[in-house]
């Protein structure tokens, strides 16, 4: 139950890559992610005076036969991170044929970036939401954390409405220390309250990802006749030609898109635009390094 | 032109016009429904379209609508049609009556009958026979049968229009029996008219032989017309009275009307009520004319044209001059023999514009009578053999004489002198006091003859009356009192006794007044030539010198020579000034104008005609398919409909 939606051929391709925050974080266990305190790492970083509790065997004793007194060697320590990975399973999210919905699209691409995440050591939470509904994971370490994480995705079913600043919220009080946060939705809501949330996730000093799933009838809208259309989260309904209406539409979907990207980039957040069509690898790259 | 369809019934399939509306309808409500997550963005894009899109749906709507309207006319099978008749196998004989009556000169109507007869011959089938003849007959040939299609057109051609009218219900009549020798079994009438009231006695068209064709196709007409025009004579001046007839049932407003006598032209306007009339009088001084003359009255012109104008002639009735020869003139007038006879004349002179001359038995001798149309001698004591031959010529000329007998008077003078006007012989004086009583005689009115016992006679002359003479009034005991006696064109007349009051109380009774009125009237009358005539009247046509070189102009310009002793003319087929011409020299005028009872174009009442339209099995509709056209219509609309959609899905 759990394969179906980890996409395991996915993760062996990603598994020479290492998912990074830019900056160093404040770790508590060994990890590949740049930490700012200082202990034993290959990397030097500085000298400082001998004072009494240092070990004797970190005093340089070159430094002490030119200068005659002793001095300690610092060195760089790399420490692991802690990730949550936010997933939208509002009704909007439940758009598609059978099993290539938007939201198994986002399970499939939640799952394989936890267990990547996990594989590198680092801790990773899971916090599905809708409007009135977040369920949370506070995050762990150890791959044997994935079943859980799985099983948890397994039971997200799309309903409610979209709502992502109650959820972010609780994200951040679970959240205190460092941490990155990765969204993944369709962020059919208005871009002022995705704004305010990810301003609110930059103030307290976290990194933010987000992957921008839509399924292909979003962006071609390749419908013929007259269609009544029903919103999903609202239900409001509305008769459109189709025909006359694609392109004016295909226009505001990429002003919407457009408007997204530059949000995002005013808030130092990465942007991934990952319709359903395309690959979970090939969306999982753009946060990855080498 | 006229719409049917040969299929009717599949005009049932219009209801499929509801087809569209009701997938229109349904549309906007429902159409393909389907769960969709950027509805929003829908919202926001369709605000710009949706105008667009509803002008796109209206418009697919009417396109789609035509099309089914067209398709579903298309198998009704549309045609156009006209009345014409039957068009049988079998041969037919038609009488096409055309009417040429003045009321069809009324707009286009007649032009519309004659192409109607053309349309009539043409739809003939062959081997029948046709004559053609005008409503209103013309001096032109009799109609005749005929097949020749080309002969029948020729004279429908030829038809003119008339300024007249007939007793239409006879001339049809006539025309039918004239069908009568054709060798076709089937006969009808066909009469192409406007359905104009005038000239109908009966009403009735329920004849299974004729078919009646109304070119005016049922619209009311509205016309005026000049319908009178009269004359007077008053204080030197000629008071032409024109009547203005309005015929619409719409009031006519500041309609112009102009009188021209001569030279002169006076300018009226006239406001007339609907179905009124209003008449004005225009005055014209007689200072500038000395000889009679003619004009006209026009108004301004309308649909109807030729009744706008009525001309008239200008009679030579001025030349009516009386002469009173007083036989006992005094001082004092109302001494005089004729003192009451002069007031009755003044006062029948002011009704009839006469001129009265009192002259005394002197002056008489010297006196040229040939001026005068009446003379009256009262009580004359000297008559010369002169004066004696210039009464008879008088009297051949168409004068009349009254002579009043009295004291002055000698029988034995008179009875040889005056033998041949007399109307009788004087005898002896009767002194005795009697009555009078009418004779029977039509000449004086009931109301005369009663009055007539009122008169007490004193004295008078017996008379032996001629039995060529007239015994109008005579007394008690069977004596004469007024004898009357026609000679030549003119006549005698002879009281018994005075003028004046001293034999009689005649001239002081309220019968004077009037008898003298009468024997004024008849000689006025007499004297009065008549100048104006209505279309086809026979004029007698006053000759002077010989009939042979006498010719009548009509307002065309063309000459009639009259036949050899019958001075009638009967050519009056056009309106307006005929010439009379003795010897290249214009004798006199007459005036020739329309009958005003055509002017008024009321219709014959529409049931009566709808009744029979029923029942005229002779005509049938003439059918041309159009279906065609429509069938195009429903391509082009097909086109024009994917056309349409292929630029809105754009």
């Amino acid at each position: 139950m759990s394969n179906s939606i980890l996409d395991i051929e996915t993760a062996l391709r990603l598994k020479g890559f290492y998912f990074r925050t830019p900056s160093k974080v404040k770790g508590y266990k060994a990890g590949i992610h740049k930490s700012y305190y200082n202990g034993i790492s290959p990397d030097f970083l500085d000298h400082k005076e001998y004072n009494k509790g240092d070990e004797l065997k970190q005093i340089d004793w070159r430094l002490y036969g030119r200068h005659d007194r002793l001095y300690v060697k610092k060195f760089e320590d790399e420490v692991n991170m802690r990730w949550c990975i936010l997933i939208d399973k509002s009704a909007s999210m439940g758009y598609g044929d059978n099993k290539s919905t938007k939201l198994n699209y986002a399970k499939k691409l939640s799952a394989t970036l936890a267990y990547l995440l996990l594989k590198q050591g680092d801790s990773v939470g899971l916090l599905g939401f809708s409007e009135n509904d977040v369920e949370f994971i506070p995050p762990r370490s150890g791959s044997s954390f994935i079943t859980t994480i799985l099983d948890r995705l397994e039971s997200f079913k799309p309903s409610g409405t979209t709502g992502i600043k109650e959820p972010i919220l609780k994200a951040l009080e679970a959240y205190s220390s460092e941490a990155s946060f990765v969204i993944v939705s369709d962020f059919l809501i208005e871009l002022e309250a995705i704004e305010e949330s990810l301003k609110l996730i930059r103030h307290s000093r976290k990194e933010v990802s987000l992957f921008h799933v839509l399924h292909p009838d979003e962006i071609d809208f390749d419908f013929r006749g007259s269609v009544e259309f029903q919103d999903m989260e609202t239900n409001v309904k509305v008769i459109v030609d189709t025909g006359s209406i694609r392109h004016t539409y295909q226009k505001r979907i990429g002003e919407f898109i457009e408007r997204l990207k530059l949000i995002c980039h005013e808030n130092e957040t990465r942007y991934v635009f990952s319709p359903i069509n395309k690959s979970i690898e090939n969306s999982l790259i753009q946060i990855a390094d080498k | 032109m006229n719409l049917s369809f040969l299929s009717p019934l599949f005009l049932i399939g219009l209801g499929a016009l509801a087809l569209p509306i009701i997938a229109h309808l349904i549309s906007r409500k429902s159409g393909v429904k389907k769960s969709f997550p950027a509805v929003k963005f829908l919202i926001s894009s369709q605000g710009d379209l949706a105008t667009r899109s509803k002008i796109k749906d209206i418009i697919l709507l009417i396109l789609r609508g035509l099309i089914l309207v067209l398709i579903v006319l298309v198998f009704a099978k549309p045609a156009v049609f006209s009345f014409s008749t039957v068009q049988e196998n079998t041969p037919k004989s038609l009488a096409i009556v055309i009417d040429n009556s003045l009321s069809m000169g009324y707009d286009d109507n007649f032009s519309r009958a004659l192409r109607k007869a053309q349309d009539l011959i043409d739809s003939l089938p062959e081997g029948s026979f046709a004559l053609i003849s005008p409503l209103v007959p013309n001096n032109e040939q009799e109609p005749f049968l005929s097949q020749d299609k080309t002969q029948l057109k020729k004279v429908i051609k030829g038809i003119k229009l008339s300024y007249s009218f007939t007793e239409n219900d006879k001339r049809i009549e006539d025309i039918y029996s004239k069908l009568q020798n054709a060798p076709n079994e089937k006969k009808t009438v066909a009469l192409i008219t406007d359905l104009q009231k005038n000239g109908w006695e009966n009403e009735e068209f329920l004849r299974s032989w004729l078919e009646v064709i109304d070119v005016s196709e049922g619209q009311e007409a509205s016309n005026h017309a000049v319908s009178r025009t009269q004359l007077k004579y008053e204080n030197g001046s000629i008071i032409i009275e024109a009547t203005v007839s309005n015929f619409s049932s719409d009031s006519v407003q500041e309609l112009l009307t102009r009188t021209r006598l001569g030279d002169e032209e006076i300018r009226e306007f006239f406001d007339i009520g609907p179905e009124d009339k209003s008449a004005k009088k225009f005055n014209f001084s007689m200072d500038k004319r000395e000889t009679p003359s003619y004009g006209s009255v026009e108004t301004s012109q309308d649909k109807l044209k030729s009744d706008d104008v009525r001309h008239f002639i200008i009679n030579d009735q001025d030349h009516f001059k009386i002469l009173i020869v007083d036989g006992d003139p005094r001082e004092d007038s109302r001494l005089s023999e004729t003192y009451f006879l002069a007031r009755a004349l003044e006062t029948i002179s002011e009704l009839s514009d006469t001129n009265i001359s009192i002259i005394d038995n002197d002056s008489f001798l010297d006196e040229d009578m040939s001026v005068y149309s009446l003379i009256f001698l009262a009580n004359i004591g000297e008559i010369t053999p002169r004066i004696a031959k210039e009464l008879e010529e008088f009297a051949n000329n168409g004068g009349t004489t009254v002579i009043f007998l009295g004291n002055r008077v000698r029988a034995g003078s008179y009875n040889t002198l005056l033998k041949n006007i007399l109307p009788g012989e004087l005898q002896n004086l009767q002194e005795n006091r009697l009555s009078l009583l009418p004779e029977d005689s039509d000449i004086f009115s009931k109301d005369i003859n009663e009055k007539v016992e009122q008169v007490n006679i004193e004295k008078l002359f017996n008379f032996a009356p001629y039995p060529d003479s007239n015994i109008l009034i005579s007394t008690t005991n069977n004596k004469p009192f007024l004898v009357k006696k026609d000679h030549g064109n003119g006549s005698v007349f002879i009281f018994t006794s005075t003028a004046d009051a001293s034999w009689n109380n005649f001239p002081i009774t309220p019968v004077f007044l009037p008898v003298i009125k009468k024997i004024h009237d008849l000689t006025y009358f007499a004297k009065s030539k008549r100048r104006n005539y209505l279309i086809d009247e026979t004029v007698n046509i006053e000759i002077l010198q010989d009939t042979e070189s006498t010719i009548v102009i009509d307002p065309s310009g063309q000459e009639f020579k009259l036949s050899f002793g019958a001075p009638e003319f009967d050519n009056t087929q056009l309106p307006g000034i005929y010439s009379v011409e003795e010897k290249g020299e214009n004798t006199y005028k007459f005036a020739v104008n329309i009958d005003p009872k055509e002017s008024n174009l009321e219709k014959i009442s529409i049931p009566t005609i709808e009744s029979n339209t029923a029942q005229k099995g002779g005509l049938v509709k003439v059918f041309k398919e159009i279906w065609r056209y429509f069938l195009w219509g429903v391509v082009a609309l097909f086109v024009s409909e994917a056309a349409f959609r292929a630029i809105f899905s754009q």
